[in-house]
């Protein structure tokens, strides 16, 4: 496999395992809990590594993937006190364990020489400059398999838990009383994408792992109304932007992650404005056709979904 | 490191007094993103603050050939940037069915990730002074002007002016938008003035602190002031109090351990306070709501008990 193959390979294959478990994220409102598990996961990767001395030991994922698991928990005790308001206990852990992180690192802590900056930006090129070789034939990078064990494990937790997963986010009380534990439940995805979070960042940054996390499943909810369409159009959209925006990147010489991430963005707001000029054209058609008499109902509007527009600054 | 000396030192010196200035400002101003329910924004303007401070840079270097690291450029660079994330954010949750969460984890990746790109644009390039621009992401305090630190005194002074000369119309709109619109105020025109002394204090922070920490400034100091407060006035004032002294002891602390970023070290301190006061604060904490819930069920055990014994 050369190595340009490879590469693109890790790329599509660590995108489809980042915008799974994304669309669930998304459509939870989890969307900044996991820019914060992002950063968190920095003093557990430092601890990990110190201890370990490999990037990829099980070990350090699974410690790593704690830390960001803290934060959701940390999240959710802070919420239930009730002595916070808005969106604060979202915001209040992530920054001081990230400040950790870094303190250990500039501390040179154990002879770890790791740079801040790798860690954020990730690049797709080094993590994909080991490859696997087995008699003399390269196999692609050895970290697509990596990767490739996450995606296995994430579409099957999702495969699995996928009727108590659609109840539990759409409808918590209903699962509650149907019996889920919901709190179980969620506390076992949060991992899952913790983990995740961790494996993909050696391959895509902070930053870059935040966006596919979010950005396809985001876009395909904008044209979706049933989870399944939506897991699918997330899943190709993933696959599309990764592909593109790595060959962008290649053929532009521009930092990968880092393009691959605007790209998606890109890809976003051109799904969002050709959805909203096609809605348009859709009113406007409406509007011709129907008899002048006919009653013009209001589009129903979510109260609370008005009342946050209303409140922006 | 006894005082004296510390203060003696004029790296230290800038590293103390430039901290303190942003950890005040930032504390005051964060106050009124906490109370709108809007703190997590502030992560966004941070990280959409790279752009505009390498922008700044770029044309700084190569239009106007003067120094690139002037403070003034990069605070109008970072301000604009900032806004326009902030902005998008918004119009994304407005306009389409996806919530405002979503909409500020993708505004904030495209607006970071550009900023990652010129980054690297910046460090291939031959551009004179590009050394250490790495600096603007986790923040350098020792590398600090004189300069710099009249800069953020008088750019943050402005942000402070603004809060106290729109004190009344920040304070209805904040705890009461309805009748704050019938009296006749402009809540857009008093969201843009809000807005804008935010994002203030939010860029001021980016040399010292870097764009990736300065949430910590901003969400921490005010969720600490909460705990010991009831008033406007009071909540601000605290959390400026705290902000400027977490961020002097914290800048004290990373000097003396030496070869920390002062940075990370000051955040850290934050927490601290913050932790401080929600476990313990006594008016109210995790302690004294714990105390008190166990004195009412005594109080319950014991009126149950008495009837009881009545009848």
């Amino acid at each position: 496999m050369s190595f340009l193959v490879g590469t693109s390979l890790l790329a599509v294959v660590t995108a489809l395992a980042c915008a799974l478990p994304g669309a669930f994220v998304v459509l939870r409102r989890n969307s900044m809990l996991v820019e914060g598990i992002a950063h968190a996961v920095l003093p557990g990767i430092v601890v990990g590594y110190a201890l370990t001395f490999d990037l990829n030991s099980p070990w350090l994922i699974v410690g790593a993937a704690l830390a960001g698991l803290l934060v959701v928990l940390c999240n959710e005790w802070l919420i239930r006190t009730r002595l916070l308001t808005g969106d604060a206990p979202q915001g209040l852990v992530f920054p001081a364990l990230f400040a950790a992180g870094v303190i250990m690192i500039s501390l040179d802590f154990n002879h770890v020489h790791l740079h801040t900056e790798v860690v954020l930006i990730g690049d797709l090129n080094l993590a994909a400059f080991q490859q696997l070789i087995v008699n003399g034939v390269s196999l692609g990078p050895k970290y697509l398999y990596v990767m490739l064990v996450v995606l296995f494990v994430n579409v099957a937790f999702i495969a699995i838990f996928y009727p108590k997963l659609k109840i539990a986010t759409f409808d918590e009380q209903f699962a509650a009383v149907l019996g889920l534990r919901t709190k179980l439940l969620y506390t076992s995805f949060m991992f899952l994408v913790s983990m995740t979070v961790v494996t993909a960042f050696h391959a895509a940054g902070a930053i870059l792992v935040i966006s596919l996390i979010v950005a396809p499943a985001a876009t395909a909810h904008l044209i979706s109304r049933r989870l399944s369409v939506m897991l699918v159009l997330t899943a190709l959209f993933a696959v599309a932007g990764a592909l593109a925006g790595f060959w962008i990147a290649y053929a532009l010489d521009a930092a990968t992650s880092a393009t691959m991430a605007l790209f998606y963005g890109f890809m976003f707001v051109a799904v969002a404005s050709i959805d909203a000029l096609a809605t348009r054209a859709r009113r406007r058609r409406h509007a011709r056709t129907r008899r002048p008499e006919a009653p013009i109902l209001p589009t129903p509007r979510d109260p609370q979904r008005t009342a946050e527009a209303q409140t922006d600054i | 490191m006894d005082p004296i000396e510390f203060f003696g030192n004029h790296t230290f010196r800038m590293v103390f007094f430039g901290t303190t200035v942003i950890g005040l400002v930032a504390g005051a101003l964060g106050s009124f993103a906490y109370l709108r329910k809007q703190s997590l924004i502030s992560d966004v303007i941070g990280h959409s603050a790279l752009p505009g401070a390498l922008l700044a840079f770029l044309i700084a270097v190569v239009v106007f050939d003067v120094n690139g690291r002037n403070m003034l450029g990069l605070i109008i660079g970072a301000v604009v940037t900032g806004t326009l994330a902030a902005l998008f954010a918004n119009s994304i949750s407005a306009r389409t069915k996806i919530r405002i969460d979503t909409a500020m984890a993708i505004s904030l990746t495209m607006f970071f990730g550009f900023g990652m790109i010129l980054l690297r644009v910046i460090s291939n390039g031959l551009f004179p002074g590009k050394g250490g621009i790495n600096d603007y992401l986790f923040g350098n305090a020792s590398v600090i002007t004189i300069a710099d630190l009249n800069t953020s005194i008088a750019v943050g002074a402005l942000a402070l002016v603004l809060m106290l000369v729109f004190w009344k119309e920040f304070a209805l709109r904040t705890f009461d938008p309805v009748l704050s619109t019938l009296l006749g105020f402009r809540a857009r025109a008093i969201d843009t003035v809000m807005f804008t002394t935010i994002v203030i204090a939010i860029v001021i922070g980016v040399k010292a602190v870097g764009v990736v920490l300065m949430i910590a400034f901003v969400v921490t100091p005010p969720a600490a002031a909460r705990q010991w407060t009831t008033t406007l006035p009071a909540m601000v004032a605290l959390s400026a109090a705290f902000g400027a002294v977490g961020s002097g002891v914290g800048a004290y602390l990373s000097i003396l351990l030496g070869n920390v970023p002062s940075g990370p070290v000051i955040v850290l301190t934050l927490f601290a306070i913050f932790l401080f006061s929600l476990l313990a604060s006594p008016r109210r904490s995790v302690i004294t709501t714990a105390l008190r819930r166990a004195r009412a069920r005594e109080a319950l055990r014991r009126d149950l008990l008495s009837e009881m014994t009545d009848t």
